[in-house]
């Protein structure tokens, strides 16, 4: 397995991720072509079945499409709806589990938002 | 597409059964990895299918016709064994690289030399041709076996250990070439190995050989993503697997960590619980379906 990829989920959302990841970095820009599965498989060492599932997954919801015969394309709007998949899976993987060890900790809700606040400060001064 | 199927499978050595009624269908087009234990029967079962091995009961068959003594089918298939310094009978091998290049392009009909020599070069062993095999380092025999297999252009290419001996940079090499042509060719190959960790990502498909027997035969994604592994204080953990399948535990002190199968459906139940649960890789999921409750399991 590439250095790029880990078990701690599996490969086809990790080419997912991976792509979506690229979006956000500008790497590939809206209209532009990503890599086929081919050319995935051959630089990740995977099987191309697997890249495949990755791509068809991000071509599913409209993050990439396909252009017949020539590959597969960013879609217009694309970085716009990463951003907001990654706001909604940041809430349910932090902030939920956030708010449910806090009352388990007899945090009340004021306690959680001043540490909350505290945190953005240090990180502004960090 | 071509399927090669065997069905009803059973093979004895003597009186020690290897294969027991064993049913299995490869389709073109796909990698598939072979895993079991040592002694499960992996060598013996890649004889069968390529009917280099006779068995006692059952049949296999390509597109329908036995490939049983039958140069068409048997000219689709092969199987690309383990090399060894030694040859029975007449003690030390001492064929040359060449020889086996030489007798592997009389045999297989799609034989493509140039990728063989390519081959060669890629695994910086242009310079052994010569080299008597009982010369070889375990590594480079694996490298002569790897370039049989993948020379032969066989639609189905079976390869029985094939990086047994190979340093973990000579194994990426491998399969890297194996994705290669297969990507370009659309071959099938069936690999059976011990080394898991980089394989599972290369393999679409897994199947689990054990005692003879077919354990599973599954996407390897999908087969991996049903495990899981739950760890938490025992009250919890007990709770929570209620409702899946249990492969093994382990205590400490009240911490309790259960390795479990289930659904999708059933895993959900994980979700939101007082638990740690983590997913499993491909050798720890194989540990848990062969492991038989021996150890293996964090």
């Amino acid at each position: 397995m590439n250095g790029a990829l880990n078990d701690q989920s599996s490969i086809y959302l990790q080419i997912a991720r991976m792509i979506e990841d690229d979006i956000l970095r500008g790497i590939y820009r809206e209209e532009e072509q990503v890599p086929s599965t081919n050319e995935l498989a051959r630089v990740l060492c995977i099987n191309p079945a697997t890249a495949g599932k990755g791509v068809n997954l991000l071509v599913d919801e409209g993050i990439l499409y396909k252009r017949r015969g020539i590959g597969m394309f960013v879609a217009p709007g694309a970085e716009q709806q990463v951003k907001q998949k990654r706001r909604d899976a940041f809430y349910a993987a932090y902030v939920r589990p956030m708010v449910r060890e806090a009352a388990g900790l007899g945090l009340s809700e004021r306690d959680l938002l001043e540490m909350v606040e505290q945190a953005t400060r240090e990180e502004e001064n960090a | 597409m071509s399927v090669l199927k065997a069905s009803g499978i059973c093979k004895a050595y003597g009186k020690k059964q290897v294969l027991t009624d064993l049913e299995l269908e490869l389709h073109e087009g796909h990698i598939y990895g072979l895993v079991g234990r040592n002694g499960a029967g992996k060598t013996t079962l890649l004889g069968v299918l390529t009917a280099q091995v006779p068995w006692q009961a059952g049949t296999v068959t390509l597109d329908g016709e036995p490939v049983w003594e039958n140069r068409a089918a048997l000219d689709k298939l092969c199987l690309s064994r383990e090399l060894s310094a030694t040859l029975l009978g007449t003690g030390a091998n001492t064929l040359r690289v060449t020889d086996y290049l030489r007798a592997a392009s009389i045999y297989y009909p799609g034989w493509d030399a140039a990728y063989a020599e390519r081959l060669l070069r890629e695994f910086g062993m242009e310079g052994q041709r010569k080299t008597r095999i009982h010369g070889l380092s375990k590594g480079m025999m694996s490298m002569v076996t790897i370039v049989i297999a993948l020379a032969s252009r066989a639609p189905f290419t079976f390869l029985d250990e094939p990086v047994a001996g190979l340093d973990v940079v000579a194994r990426e090499q491998f399969y890297r070439l194996l994705l290669e042509d297969h990507m370009e060719s659309g071959r099938t190959f069936v690999v059976s190995t011990h080394i898991l960790e980089e394989a599972g990502s290369v393999f679409e498909r897994v199947i689990v050989l054990d005692e003879g027997r077919i354990l599973e035969d599954a996407v390897t994604e999908e087969l991996v993503e049903q495990f899981r592994l739950v760890t938490g204080h025992e009250e919890d953990v007990t709770a929570v697997c209620a409702g899946l399948t249990v492969l093994g535990t382990e205590r400490l002190g009240r911490r309790l960590a259960c390795t479990v199968r289930g659904t999708p459906d059933a895993l959900a139940a994980l979700d939101g619980a007082p638990v740690d649960a983590s997913p499993l890789s491909l050798q720890k999921v194989f540990v848990a379906l062969c492991g038989h409750g021996e150890g293996g399991i964090r």
